[in-house]
């Protein structure tokens, strides 16, 4: 055992380019593995805390029915399964400053209750203390906005009337300030709040934290039946699911990175192994010559495999705690408000990314070794081993299968199905390309081979034919592709994600948009400014439009359907659906319905709706069913028909195109002067929502360089590789009266060559992976992915610099090659 | 035997080539001297690790002396660069290796004209040479193979017509039968001769094996880095 972990060792040692390539690749890895796992995990988590707000580790609220009412902390029963309980204040306020209106939640509990569930964190660290009277703690993310400073005076509007603050301390926004829509909220004195809204013997909700294992079901199960019959509701503070969900799918790029990182790193190491066993050949055959079992020399190898799985685990963890502290504490400071965003390393993240280094090191080696293993001991003590010839046309026919039904299976899977398809089909994706590529490389090389002729004479028609039934080639294509595909499938996943967060009103025409009461001579006033394009004033319905049981949360109606579809990037749910429904609109009385409402009441296109408010009623017929992401709206009638139904008596909504939107902005702030109003540049609105949510994605680009330098890893592993394999046949050339810049010539040649056929590959595998991955997770999305050629084609180009960059360093060996030892060496 | 007052096809003045490995210099060569003329067959023979694989492979341009020069047709090759010495291998000289050195991915026919198509001719230009050598070594049946469609002997055939296709000055063989059983060496052997007295082409030879040198003109016996 000890001459064995020697003679491992002294290899280990004598190649130390190998053995650094080797283990950077398993490193980066793990790394990438590990954070892309624990950042995910991490991600949930902070999603979790911004969805639940105020709530923080409550998971229950109890409110009276009726808002007039209040709740006490007496109302909820002394129960087991209660950790913490604490009574929270709720109010509603305005800040109004150059324009600009904020909404503003007031909150006020009892701080050594609301500190047990929800402690807020202060800026100038420490606790709160002596808060009492008028005197209010803002989140920094509002403060700064507005250049609050604690010490200021602020003028909330409370039901209108103007109400002086002194602005007691500042706190991160983080805690019971952390809020996932626009406004702000701020934290009273009980007492204060308690006043103001003349609640003085209760609170607006009672935040309960379950105990220990107690799940908020159980909980909201055992307080709804403790408290039946009383005016109470109980209610989960969120959706768990959804939460999870939704940060599932805003971590779906991470996942993604760990998925090419895995398939990278497999193939890295195979190929790295497969030179290694050939290499150790003569000694295999020393081994096997002096009475080493089979066993013994896959044992002796499988080691070596194993020590490098084992310390590049180890080093790839530790590492990856380090980055993923320095990427969450980016993230937390590029937040204008500083999130505290929990590292959270599961243990399942750490044997994961350990186990699959262990596990991928030694499995990829296992075939290489097993089959050098068991070559005939003659024929390795004599050098006559040759690499087996499978038939190409074997693996490209199962290729081209596999590359059908992953394309296919998607498309065709669908419910529980869709997932296990599309992981199928990215699999299946890879594996097929992997196995056609020696097919399509030995065409491309036969028709090369007479272009080249062509253009680079007889070097170029050997370079061409250098890339048929070279092993090598399609390994250094594999890896390019699997790279290259890598990079583009994550900067598309990535961007995409980014948009879909950040920019609601992706593919939306408007411009800028007023949120405020409007009437006839404010739209003229608006139409009249110079420099505005388009117009699209809209009647909005706010919970107060009614269809059987359902109450239209937001029903909107304009005059104008074409370009309400264009504002507000409406896609119907079929096609023609779109000119149909205009048509409608202008003859009958027709609604759209979001697709969501649609099917949540089983209704069909052509039933007949009764809608009904305070001012009339009348039956509307379904025209079409649509989702948009830039608008909440449930349902949208023709305003002709509205008008007279419904009467509303001005409009509230406003969405515009113009020359110069924010000079419109400013004009119309200006029209509305002190009345309410929320009005904002659709840029505005999307570096607000950048601010906050967009940071979360910055970590996922700073892995895809992560990525990078794995595919650079694995490429110049590969060239060298390649090298290795090549030289003996650089110099039979030479001495058949090859020249070093012939040599030059054909190297570049060739890697040119491979690298735009990896590349050319990688931008179709790239191409049907992301349909996959969008027709996956399509059916919970309104929105395609832009698919911009220039990401395709600049990470081609990448690739194929790479690779030529990487023939350097064979090119500037075989200069110096000498000769007679590699010709006599076999 | 021929005359020894004919041309010289190659000389080699006071060859010495040094191994450096590690802090230990190992004299391989030792001030060697010396001539064959064109049309000659030379068998240098001599124990393993004598030194008369290195000889040939400087003699041959594929290796350079530590001291000393080599004069092919009365031109001095040992200082020549890259790019000149490449232009002599592809027309002055063919080499035959124990382990044939073909190219795996190239066909019969390609490997043989592989000297040539570096030197920018084209297959088609030499179709008749072409058909000719391949009668010559009888592979005319194989020439669409690959090497490793072939066998060991068959394989030697391709080495020498491809080292015969340029109607080289020199053809130097290292070990040409030491990778092949003795009735396949044999037949290697005889084609050599046959080449040789056929149509005049000098060899110089490496061999091991007293039974090949027997063809050949002159034995030359390397001892110790220096000729007997």
């Amino acid at each position: 055992m000890k001459i064995i972990l020697k003679y491992i060792l002294t290899n280990v040692k004598e190649r130390k380019t190998r053995t650094i390539v080797m283990l950077l690749s398993i490193v980066l890895s793990a790394v990438l593995l590990f954070v892309s796992f624990s950042i995910g995990t991490s991600y949930e988590n902070a999603q979790q805390k911004m969805a639940r707000g105020m709530a923080g580790s409550a998971a229950i609220s109890v409110s009276p029915l009726s808002p007039d009412d209040t709740v006490g902390l007496d109302d909820i029963p002394e129960l087991t399964s209660i950790k913490a309980k604490a009574g929270m204040l709720e109010g509603s306020a305005l800040y109004h400053e150059d324009g600009y209106y904020e909404t503003i939640d007031l909150i006020a509990s009892d701080l050594s209750l609301l500190n047990q569930i929800n402690k807020p964190r202060l800026v100038s660290g420490g606790d709160i203390e002596n808060f009492t009277g008028y005197k209010v703690i803002l989140p920094d993310r509002f403060t700064s906005k507005y250049g609050i400073e604690k010490g200021d005076t602020v003028i909330l509007q409370i039901n209108g009337v103007p109400t002086r603050f002194e602005v007691a301390e500042i706190a991160s926004y983080d805690t019971v300030f952390l809020r996932h829509t626009r406004g702000a909220t701020a934290l009273l004195p009980e007492s204060t709040l308690a006043e103001i809204l003349q609640k003085k013997n209760g609170y607006s909700e009672i935040l309960i934290e379950p105990a220990g294992d107690v799940s908020a079901g159980e909980l909201a199960d055992t307080l709804t039946e403790e408290l039946s019959g009383r005016p109470l509701s109980v209610s989960k503070v969120v959706n768990e699911e959804q939460i999870e969900a939704d940060a599932r799918q805003k971590s779906m790029p991470f996942f993604l990175i760990s998925f090419f990182a895995l398939t990278m790193s497999v193939f890295i190491i195979y190929s790295s192994y497969k030179v290694i066993t050939l290499d150790r050949l003569p000694i295999i055959g020393t081994f096997r010559s002096i009475g080493a079992t089979q066993k013994t020399v896959t044992r002796i190898l499988m080691l070596e495999s194993a020590l490098y799985g084992f310390t590049g685990g180890i080093i790839g963890i530790l590492l990856g705690t380090v980055i993923l502290k320095l990427i969450l504490r980016g993230m937390g400071d590029s937040l204008s408000a500083g999130i505290e965003i929990p590292v959270v390393i599961t243990p399942a993240a750490v044997l994961l990314s350990f186990g699959t280094a262990v596990i991928v090191s030694i499995l990829s080696a296992w075939i290489p070794v097993r089959r050098a293993s068991r070559l005939p001991i003659k024929d390795v003590v004599l050098g006559m081993v040759e690499e087996k010839h499978m038939p190409n046309h074997h693996a490209a026919g199962i290729g081209i299968a596999l590359l059908v039904v992953s394309v296919l299976l998607p498309r065709l899977a669908s419910g529980k199905f869709l997932y296990p398809a599309g992981g199928f089909s990215l699999l299946g994706l890879i594996s097929a390309a992997i196995m056609v590529i020696p097919l399509v490389t030995n065409l491309l090389s036969k028709v090369l081979e007479r272009v080249y002729t062509v253009i680079f004479k007889n070097e170029g028609m050997l370079a061409a034919r250098n890339l048929r039934d070279n092993k090598n080639i399609t390994q250094n294509i594999t890896l390019l592709f699997i790279s290259i595909s890598a990079v583009i499938a994550i900067t598309v996943v990535g961007n995409f994600v980014n948009t879909y967060i950040t920019d609601v009103f992706n593919g939306a025409e408007l411009q800028g948009f007023a949120d405020g009461e409007m009437d006839e001579d404010f739209i003229r006033q608006v139409e009249g400014m110079e420099g505005i394009e388009k117009i699209l004033p809209v009647y909005v319905f706010n919970n107060e439009m009614q269809c059987q049981d359902h109450t239209f949360s937001r029903l909107e109606a304009t005059d104008n359907l074409e370009l309400y579809n264009s504002m507000f990037h409406l896609i119907y749910s079929k096609k023609d659906m779109e000119v149909s429904a205009i048509s409608a609109f202008s003859e009958t009385r027709s609604i759209l319905l979001n697709e969501d409402v649609l099917n949540r009441n089983d209704y069909e296109i052509g039933d007949s709706l009764t809608l009904e408010n305070d001012s009339g009623r009348n039956t509307y017929t379904i025209a079409g069913s649509f989702k948009s992401r830039a608008t909440d709206v449930e349902a949208v009638i023709p305003s002709a028909y509205a008008i007279p139904d419904f009467k509303p008596a001005v409009y509230h909504f406003l969405a515009y195109t113009a020359a110069d939107p924010d000079s419109i902005m400013i004009q119309i702030r200006d029209l509305f002067g002190n009345t309410q109003n929320w009005s904002r540049t659709v840029e505005e609105f999307n570096t607000d929502a950048l601010s906050t949510v967009g940071v979360f994605l910055e970590p996922m680009f700073s892995m895809t360089y992560l990525i990078l330098l794995l595919a650079a890893v694995g490429i110049i592993n590969n060239l060298l590789i390649n090298y290795i394999q090549k030289r003996r046949s650089i110099a039979m050339y030479k001495s058949v009266g090859l020249s070093n810049r012939q040599n030059i010539k054909i190297t570049i040649i060739e890697s040119l060559t491979s690298g735009i056929i990896g590349a050319a590959i990688a931008i179709v595998v790239s191409y049907l992976e992301i349909q996959t991955i969008f027709l996956v997770a399509g059916p919970k999305i309104s929105m395609s992915p832009d698919l911009d050629f220039k990401t395709f084609l600049s990470a081609g180009l990448l690739g194929i610099l790479v690779t030529l960059a990487g023939s350097v360093v064979p090119m500037v060996k075989s200069r110096k090659m000498k000769l007679v030892e590699e010709i006599k060496f076999e | 035997m021929k005359s020894i007052t004919g041309n010289i096809a190659v000389e080699g003045k006071n060859i010495v080539k040094d191994f450096i490995i590690g802090d230990t210099t190992t004299k391989v060569l030792k001030d060697i001297s010396l001539k064959v003329l064109k049309s000659e067959f030379v068998s240098i023979m001599g124990q393993s690790g004598s030194g008369k694989s290195t000889l040939l492979y400087i003699l041959g341009g594929l290796d350079t002396p530590t001291r000393g020069t080599v004069s092919m047709n009365g031109i001095d090759i040992s200082k020549f660069d890259d790019e000149k010495m490449s232009r002599i291998r592809r027309q002055k000289i063919g080499f035959v290796f124990q382990f044939y050195n073909l190219i795996p991915n190239l066909d019969v026919e390609e490997n043989i004209m592989l000297p040539l198509l570096l030197d920018g001719k084209k297959i088609r230009d030499y179709r008749k040479r072409l058909d000719e050598i391949l009668e010559v070594v009888g592979l005319t049946d194989r020439k669409k193979h690959t090497p490793r469609e072939l066998s060991g002997g068959q394989q030697q055939r391709v080495a020498i017509a491809r080292a015969l296709m340029g109607s080289p000055d020199i053809l130097f063989a290292d070990e040409p039968t030491g990778n092949l059983d003795s009735k396949t060496g044999a037949e290697i052997m005889e084609l050599l001769q046959s080449i040789n007295k056929n149509s005049g082409q000098t060899i110089i030879m490496v061999t091991h094996s007293p039974e090949a040198a027997k063809s050949s003109d002159r034995i030359i016996t390397v001892k110790d880095g220096v000729i007997l």
